[in-house]
């Protein structure tokens, strides 16, 4: 940033101001241009993590009377050998992974896919569009209301009265979010199928990047239409796909709104899908303990920190950027 | 190019998320320690002038029929005027909680469950001496159980909640089925079984009983109106001597809600919330506030005892009350309004608007809904016999208070989050153990929440 500005601002400044008062101009130009983003990262980020560690370190109750208790790794050592929460945290994490483990592939996979479908120039495509990416615009409140139709057991559930249908009534009361083997894929399903379209919209801005020119030449060469796609379409959206499948694993691990959404309003064994997020919330608000809500919040901080640092090396690698 | 920042950027998405919920706990903790500690200091005041007022933005009909009531008052002397305001309903208890005992109000309404923890936080005022004996004797027993704490009230009652089972007529003549009308003669739980067995023939989908769960049971339903009949009928109770190990767990209370779950089979999942008014279940398992809707079967329409599981049906009771603001410099005014509130003028305008049976004797008695020979007069009934709270529970009695406890909160999370994974098919003396050794952890953190 230093750089540019000496760049940029080199032919434009007088060389009288330049010696004196100019060049400490110079000196503090970055941090000043850098300052507004610094203090919004100090206030919404640094601010609040310092003070996550430090309310981790006493027994904070809320609406409570009793002063704040310090109590040192206590909550760090119930959530790593108190059995239930030890369980519980362990569970939540598990749920976060297996979640994303199958959200990240699938739905970077099927961003491209349907890119590529939507990127045709056919009549009433803006329409087929629209469709698309209609779920992303709707409130997850109220998509959340008809998956929970959709979900419902029994005849009433769309999904089972589909299923009974092809399935000539051999399959049709299934309890896909009571029954905890189903709950969490329940919600995979719902979550691609609402934000799918997002990842396609930046994986489309990325297609229609690529030159025409090297589908030009690639047909030249007689390139079958597959091919073209592996070897032009592919490594001209290489950058995009990987930053697709990295905001993508940063969703999973933020999973919130749907998890509460679905399994609170349902008769839903909330342990089959808590996530930590919801995890953190329901102990320091429903619980009100926030001491222990803190320490989760640490913890959880650092793993996404480790899944970060990774996911950068390992994009550095694979990318070349 | 842009993939480097945009991975550190998105992990700083993440990271502020997680911060900000951090942040925003912080904030709200700040509010609750330190502000609590002063005791309540009322004064009684000239008794004039004008009165602060808190209270639920409810049902437009409520919120009329409040507005009636402080216009009759206001007419009714000269030297007091009201000034009220109210609050979104999911924004009414975070407000109180972080208000500060000097901001509070002169009077307030709250939901039961929540006095206990605003008379632990020093934020509530006891009614003795502002206002009437006459309006204190005049409380249902149910409604006097629920606003009393540490054997002093702290807060009056227009109106009161109850639970039956409402049924179809039409439907459980066709199955045969004799049903109950007091709450003497409830089916019990082997009883409902074979119920429900018939039942299934007659009703469209073989699923006969509807049990709210679009409510979810993980909340505040599952505690109140759902797990708590169940465990109190069957001779259990969430807590005993402020713990729940021993209680919650007890082998009662995993056979009752063992066989609850096992009802799961004949229950229609209701997520529409038509499943009773649409003729598709028999017997729907709900409170009073569906009247309004539920009327439209007419004559069809019967309200039956929730099951007995042991020791005779049981119901929760308990709802929004009035107090006083722990600080109030009117205590005079502030009390006379609220005798004014409890007369049963004003009792029957409220829950006339609501449907919701009345919480003063007097007015139960005269009551066009829950009255003797009324069409609700099972749910009055049951509200008239009341236990009190969990400890006191006999096999007479049938409306029971949830516990009053500061730590109720802690309680409630952990009794509907075991009812949800029972009701899934967890074992339930797994279930309610870890709720019990949950519960138990938080109330030793508190100190069992003894001042």
């Amino acid at each position: 940033m230093t750089t540019q500005t000496q760049q940029i601002q080199a032919p434009t400044v007088p060389a009288r101001r330049r010696s004196s008062a100019g060049l400490s101009g110079h000196r503090f130009a970055g941090p000043l241009f850098a300052s507004p983003a610094l203090l919004g990262l100090a206030i919404f980020l640094v601010a609040p993590f310092v003070l996550a560690v430090v309310l981790s370190f006493y027994r904070v109750q809320l609406n409570s009377p009793r002063p704040a208790r310090f109590v040192g790794f206590e909550q760090y050592a119930r959530l790593f050998t108190d059995p239930d929460l030890a369980a519980a945290f362990g569970q939540a994490l598990l749920n976060n992974f297996s979640f994303a483990l199958i959200v990240v592939p699938v739905q970077t996979v099927l961003a491209l896919a349907l890119a590529v479908l939507v990127n045709r120039k056919l009549r009433g495509m803006v329409i087929f569009r629209t469709f698309i990416f209609m779920p992303l615009v709707f409130p997850l409140a109220l998509t959340a209301v008809i998956w929970r139709l959709i979900y419902s057991r029994g005849d009433q559930g769309l999904l089972n009265a589909i299923l009974g249908l092809f399935s000539g009534g051999t399959l049709s009361s299934h309890d896909w979010l009571g029954d905890p083997a189903t709950a969490l894929g329940s919600i995979i399903v719902m979550s691609i199928w609402q934000s799918v379209s997002f990842q396609m919209i930046i994986v489309l801005a990325a297609l229609q990047s690529v030159p025409t020119e090297l589908y030009e030449a690639a047909s030249l060469d007689r390139a079958s239409k597959w091919a073209q796609f592996i070897n032009v379409t592919v490594p001209g959206i290489r950058n995009t796909l990987i930053f697709v499948a990295l905001i993508t694993t940063i969703f999973s691990f933020r999973l919130f709104d749907q998890v509460y959404l679905l399994s609170r309003s349902g008769s839903v064994d909330r342990g089959s899908t808590e996530t930590v997020m919801t995890q953190i919330i329901n102990t320091g608000f429903d619980n009100n303990n926030v001491g222990q809500a803190a320490a989760m919040t640490v913890i959880f901080m650092l793993i996404i920190t480790v899944i970060a640092i990774i996911q950068r090396a390992a994009a550095r690698q694979r990318g070349g950027v | 190019m842009m993939t480097i920042p945009k991975s550190t950027s998105g992990a700083r998405i993440l990271t502020a998320a997680a911060a900000v919920s951090i942040a925003a706990m912080a904030l709200t903790a700040c509010g609750g320690p330190g502000t609590g500690s002063a005791g309540p200091s009322v004064e009684a005041g000239s008794g004039e002038g004008t009165i602060n007022v808190w209270a639920v933005d409810g049902q437009a009909a409520e919120n009329d029929a409040l507005k009636k009531i402080i216009s009759s008052f206001e007419s009714s002397q000269s030297k007091i005027k009201v000034n009220l305001k109210l609050f979104p309903s999911d924004q009414y208890t975070k407000a109180v909680n972080s208000a500060a005992p000097g901001d509070l109000p002169d009077v307030l309404d709250f939901d039961g469950p929540t006095l206990a923890s605003f008379v632990y936080n020093g934020k509530m005022a006891p009614l003795k001496g502002s206002v009437s004996d006459a309006t204190l004797s005049n409380q249902t027993d149910s409604i006097k159980a629920q606003n009393t704490v540490d054997n002093a009230a702290y807060g009056v009652g227009m109106m009161n909640a109850g639970l039956a089972l409402w049924g179809n007529k039409k439907l459980l003549n066709a199955a045969g089925v004799a049903y109950p009308t007091t709450p003497e003669k409830a089916w019990t739980a082997e009883e409902f079984t074979g119920v429900l067995d018939k039942l299934a023939t007659v009703v469209p989908g073989g699923k006969p009983l509807d049990l709210s769960e679009q409510y979810g049971f993980a909340g505040e339903w599952g505690t109140c109106c759902s797990a708590g009949p169940v465990i109190w009928s069957g001779g259990g109770t969430m807590l005993k001597d402020n713990k729940a190990s021993g209680a919650l767990d007890s082998e009662a209370n995993v056979k009752s809600l063992t066989k609850f779950a096992s009802w799961k089979k004949f229950t229609d999942p209701n997520a529409d919330g038509l499943a009773f008014t649409n003729g598709r279940v028999a017997l729907s398992w709900v409170g009073h506030w569906t009247y309004p809707t539920y009327k439209a079967l007419g004559s069809d329409l019967v309200s039956i005892p929730l099951p007995n599981f042991g020791k005779g049906t049981k119901t929760a009771s308990g709802t929004f009350a009035w107090g006083m603001g722990a600080t109030t410099k009117n205590g005079t005014a502030a009390g006379k309004f609220l005798d004014f509130l409890m007369s049963d003028e004003s009792v029957h305008t409220y829950t006339d608007a609501n449907g919701a049976p009345p919480a003063t004797k007097t007015s139960l008695a005269t009551s066009s809904l829950y009255g003797p020979g009324k069409q609700l007069q099972l749910l009055g009934d049951q509200l008239s016999k009341a236990c009190g709270t969990e400890d006191k529970i006999n096999d007479n009695c049938v409306s029971v208070t949830r516990p009053v406890t500061a730590g109720y909160p802690v309680v409630t999370d952990q009794v509907g989050k075991a009812e949800a994974a029972i009701y899934a098919g967890k074992d339930a003396k797994e279930a309610l153990s870890a709720a019990a050794r949950a519960i138990d952890q938080n109330f030793a953190d508190n100190d069992g929440y003894k001042k």
